[in-house]
């Protein structure tokens, strides 16, 4: 079934980003110089403002920080409304937004702030693969 | 101790369009700026030609042109107000949340209130007395779109249970909990104290001024119940050399309901995870003890984005005497005798924040 929904084009800075995620790995930008893990990618360490950053692979774990559930949207995400939208708290720092999957958007009451996440990949094109997060038995 | 710049300049006067909300003939915006500055202009006695600044959320060299102006000081802003921004393929929205389907505003902002509701123990409930009390300010303006079945069709008071039960638009947010789009123009006109006192207006002093952001996308927004307004507001209150105890009433960007309670406890105006309380227990309603968002807000009087202008005219209103006399260009309706006003916009996504504190002499 071909992805309805946006596609990003993948730009030069986050090109380790996207080359995991045809593979199913979660890349991270680490600055190497303080260490921390900063989401989105950068041009520069947004906490030491170092211009040293690696590429690390990422466990995929997280929880959900926050979220929402979208009743209204446009494109091809008007045919899946609802959908729950979080930002996710990466194990290794900082936060990802994404659409969860294993949930029940009719039923928000049921969905936990702190709750345990995995990452998955979703092929969109042959060239982009999207990380959506799933809610695990804690 | 006030700063130095503290009252070095007065608004000496606020109009709007002549026609706002939803004009049966087509307006541009280009039109609902000039008619607003025409109007300030009538009503401080103050001719165009002697205007030597123009700022707006945008628009500002347009609008000099269109008046065959040549201003020696000219700026734009998108603090304070401010809308999505362009489809720049590989900036950090585009990118990394686009994909995921967010569709403006509304579907931003309501994950604010679930980690409001998360981390403070409030309920969506809590925030919909902001909609119910703003409502009920906007019944008192009879230039609000919803100031009753005769402005519009479901215009007049609401209930609780009406918010409540209106149509989800992104859970926990119904469609009542979301501000008005809508066709508006204002204008305020902006000098120095000599001239405030020359003309046949009230000054209302800009006793302080700050500005600040926390980020621009919401991937970077640390606390989803805290925004700039803290810092935006403590540099206003400190240059004013006063703080939110003095404050009369406030004008506060209800974009949501949940901006509005948010930036309540930025400004001081209550403690955090309590700012929903002024509307709940009547403070901010009208005979209320702290009036807040006197035309109608974003929420029922008019919001047309970047709504910033929308609170200074209304705040002028107010603090000048100028509703009480009948109204230059036809904005009769003070609803409080407050001498002093916080002011707070937010742009972005809980983004940006400018905050003034105004008062009147």
């Amino acid at each position: 079934m071909p992805y309805t929904k946006p596609i990003p084009e993948p730009d030069p800075l986050g090109q380790p980003f996207w080359e995991g995620a045809k593979s199913g790995k979660l890349m991270l930008p680490r600055c190497t110089s303080c260490n921390r893990v900063h989401w989105y990618p950068r041009h520069i360490c947004p906490h030491c403002h170092a211009r040293e950053i690696e590429w690390i692979e990422a466990s995929g774990e997280g929880r959900i920080h926050t979220f929402a559930v979208q009743h209204r949207a446009f494109g091809g995400w008007a045919d899946e409304t609802p959908f729950v939208t979080a930002y996710i708290d990466l194990n290794e720092g900082d936060r990802m937004f994404t659409v969860l999957r294993g949930v029940d958007a009719t039923k928000p009451e049921t969905i936990k702030i702190g709750a345990p996440v995995k990452v998955e990949f979703e092929a969109a094109s042959d060239d982009v693969s999207i990380a959506f997060w799933r809610v695990v038995e804690g | 101790m006030p700063g130095e710049l503290s009252r070095a300049a007065a608004i000496v006067g606020a109009a709007e369009a002549n026609e706002i909300g939803y004009p049966e003939q087509p307006r541009t915006a280009i039109q609902l700026h000039i008619e607003a500055i025409k109007n300030v202009s009538d009503q401080t006695g103050i001719p165009i030609s002697r205007i030597n600044g123009v700022f707006g959320a945008g628009w500002s060299s347009q609008i000099a042109e269109h008046l065959g102006l040549h201003p020696s000081y000219i700026d734009t802003t998108s603090v304070g107000g401010g809308r999505a921004r362009g489809a720049d393929p590989w900036d950090p929205g585009s990118l990394y949340s686009n994909p995921y389907g967010v569709s403006g505003a509304p579907s931003n902002y309501s994950h604010a209130m679930t980690r409001h509701n998360y981390r403070w123990g409030t309920t969506p409930e809590d925030f919909a007395h902001i909609a119910v009390v703003t409502r009920q300010w906007a019944t008192l303006n009879p230039r609000a779109v919803m100031h009753s079945k005769e402005t519009h069709p479901f215009g007049g008071p609401i209930t609780l249970e009406d918010v409540q039960n209106a149509r989800m638009i992104s859970w926990p947010l119904t469609l009542l909990h979301c501000c008005l789009v809508t066709d508006y123009g204002g204008a305020v006109l902006v000098t120095s104290p000599e001239v405030a006192r020359s003309v046949k207006t009230k000054p209302v002093w800009i006793a302080g001024a700050g500005e600040n952001m926390s980020h621009s996308n919401m991937l970077e927004m640390e606390d989803f119940t805290a925004t700039s307004a803290a810092a935006s507001s403590a540099a206003a209150y400190k240059m004013a050399g006063m703080g939110p105890e003095d404050m009369e009433m406030a004008m506060i960007y209800d974009s949501f309901t949940v901006t509005a309670g948010i930036t309540a406890e930025m400004l001081g105006l209550a403690p955090r995870g309590e700012g929903f309380t002024l509307w709940k227990d009547g403070r901010a309603a009208p005979g209320g003890s702290f009036p807040i968002n006197t035309n109608g807000g974003g929420l029922s009087f008019n919001h047309s984005g970047m709504y910033g202008m929308q609170l200074l005219v209304e705040a002028y209103r107010q603090l000048s005497g100028t509703a009480e006399d009948g109204g230059y260009s036809g904005l009769p309706g003070k609803q409080t005798s407050a001498r002093s006003c916080v002011v707070n916009g937010t742009g972005g996504s809980l983004s940006t924040t400018g905050t003034l504190v105004l008062v009147a002499d």
